[in-house]
């Protein structure tokens, strides 16, 4: 949900998909780039993060709630990847530490290209912009009933504990277990349910085929893509001149 | 007399799980008319409507639209529904999209047209519901009210001549209530028919020009609106009374106190009749 909060409320929501696709793509280049020296790769992550926090007015504590997790895993990974077992315990290699490094930081600039994708731009514009790439329409379409399903069934989740909770249903562990299972099957019950409802949906407005929609309008799409590609481009070349 | 739009003869429906559906359904909609469909909960009202669109077809008997038999092959469903727009009881059964201004335009584009025709729809239809202002929302931030605003304009979007709404009063508060209601009444001045399922005797009363009441999968009663006080052994079978205004109305005209034309369809229409005879 943060995600999504912060895909409609940042200041480049209006600005056109494709621009924002096209400066991402940038910075994973650039990330993969710059990795051959871990300095110049941090230095792409960190330009990316500035870009998400300052131009896109994504808020900091936000960004870093959603980046935590990565950064976790990416932590341990580096960690596993420095630090060697053998006879005498663990220990660290320079070639271990190197290697953690680049890849660390490689990583790290991908993080940031990709939030910055996915904190600016609501997912039916990324959707649109997958279908613009020609995307298989099934794909597209599990992505938009997903994405719809998600919202509707954090609605039942959240009416159903309400409901439990009201009907001591969480009093103890042994009851809380038993409540979550009854919870596990209704919901089951309901997502079967659903799909047939949606699909009755689809059938009444004249549906037989994939589900299409009409795109979000961006007036100025060429000129906030021609600035994206201008700007995904000095993110590269800074990455080369840095390695 | 001219031919119904929409006429159901002698429908039986048995769903797979065998629960009875329609059980002899007869009903004929009026080009133009305002409609309204009272029975209780299980009386095959939304049954009936997924019978309009073509969703569920017929056992036995037929359903005509505009004097012709439902045809239902891929080409015939699609004229159909094109023509007869279903709009659902729970909103969140309908919207495909989390964008509002996406899901309105899932219909029409359905339709083959072309992006510029669906773009001047999607407008329309959003302006008629008052929604234009929201259009750039996802669905999951709107309330329940704007919901049902946006599946009328996902509808409405495919332009059909009639527009069948499922229980569409239910889950809106009184404020609700009356901006739908002039969103309906805004469709029918532009021609629109309209068929809706509802409990309230007192709002179909009150805005209906045909009633019809549905028991056991039966329509068993379709009168004008304003011959409601006639029924009341029909109402008091599916557990309805008449709406309180026609005894209140009975009770002035008969001490003398009332004088204007029959029959009076609200309390606040009554009170202005009051008030202007009083003048």
């Amino acid at each position: 949900m943060l995600i999504e909060q912060s895909a409609y409320a940042n200041r480049w929501r209006g600005v056109a998909p494709q621009a924002k696709g096209l400066f991402a793509l940038g910075g994973v280049t650039a990330a993969f780039v710059a990795a051959a020296t871990p300095a110049a790769g941090l230095g792409v992550a960190a330009l990316l993060a500035a870009v998400t926090i300052g131009g896109a007015r994504v808020s900091p504590l936000l960004y870093l709630r959603v980046a935590a997790p990565a950064l976790f895993f990416l932590a341990i990974s580096a960690l596993s990847l420095a630090v060697s077992v053998d006879g005498g315990g663990l220990q660290a290699t320079a070639a271990g530490t190197h290697q953690a490094a680049v890849v660390a930081t490689r990583s790290l600039g991908a993080l940031a290209a990709l939030l910055f994708l996915v904190l600016t731009t609501p997912l039916s514009d990324l959707i649109a912009l997958l279908r613009r790439l020609r995307t298989p329409e099934v794909l597209l379409d599990i992505m938009v009933l997903c994405y719809r399903t998600l919202f509707v069934f954090a609605a039942a989740l959240q009416d159903m504990r309400a409901a439990q909770a009201a009907r001591l249903g969480h009093l103890d562990r042994s009851r809380l277990l038993r409540s979550l299972g009854q919870m596990a099957a209704h919901l089951t019950l309901q997502v079967w349910q659903r799909s047939h409802a949606l699909h009755l949906a689809a059938l009444a407005r004249n549906n037989d085929g994939p589900l299409r929609f009409l795109g979000s309008r961006h007036p100025h799409a060429r000129r906030d893509a021609g600035l994206a590609g201008v700007a995904a481009l000095a993110l590269v070349l800074l990455a080369w001149s840095g390695r | 007399m001219s031919v119904p739009l929409l006429q159901l003869e002698d429908v039986h429906y048995r769903y797979p799980d065998g629960s009875a559906g329609l059980a002899g359904c007869s009903l004929s909609v009026s080009r133009g008319s305002r409609n309204a469909l009272i029975g209780a909960n299980g009386s095959g009202k939304t049954t009936l409507f997924q019978h309009c669109n073509g969703l569920l077809r017929p056992a036995t008997g037929r359903v005509h639209y505009a004097g012709t038999p439902v045809d239902y092959g891929r080409a015939g469903l699609r004229a159909l529904r094109s023509k007869v727009g279903l709009v659902f009881q729970n909103p969140d059964r309908q919207l495909f999209s989390a964008s509002v201004r996406e899901d309105v335009s899932f219909g029409p584009l359905n339709l083959g047209l072309s992006d510029a025709t669906v773009a001047a729809r999607v407008e329309a239809a959003l302006q008629a519901v008052g929604m234009d202002d929201l259009a750039h929302k996802p669905v999951q931030n709107l309330s329940f009210g704007q919901k049902k605003r946006v599946c009328i304009a996902g509808v409405l979007a495919m332009e059909p001549e009639l527009l069948v709404l499922d229980e569409p009063m239910a889950g809106l508060d009184q404020a609700m209530q009356e901006e739908l209601l002039a969103v309906l009444d805004g469709l029918h001045r532009r021609g629109m028919t309209i068929l809706l399922a509802t409990h309230d005797i007192h709002f179909a009363y009150r805005w209906a020009d045909r009633i019809h009441l549905m028991a056991a999968g039966r329509c068993c009663a379709s009168f004008d609106a304003p011959a409601l006080a006639g029924h009341e052994a029909e109402l008091a079978a599916i557990g309805l009374r008449l709406p309180s205004v026609i005894g209140l109305e009975r009770q002035l005209r008969q001490r003398g106190l009332l004088r204007g034309a029959p029959p009076i369809h609200s309390c606040s229409a009554l009170l202005a009749q009051l008030q202007q005879e009083d003048c």
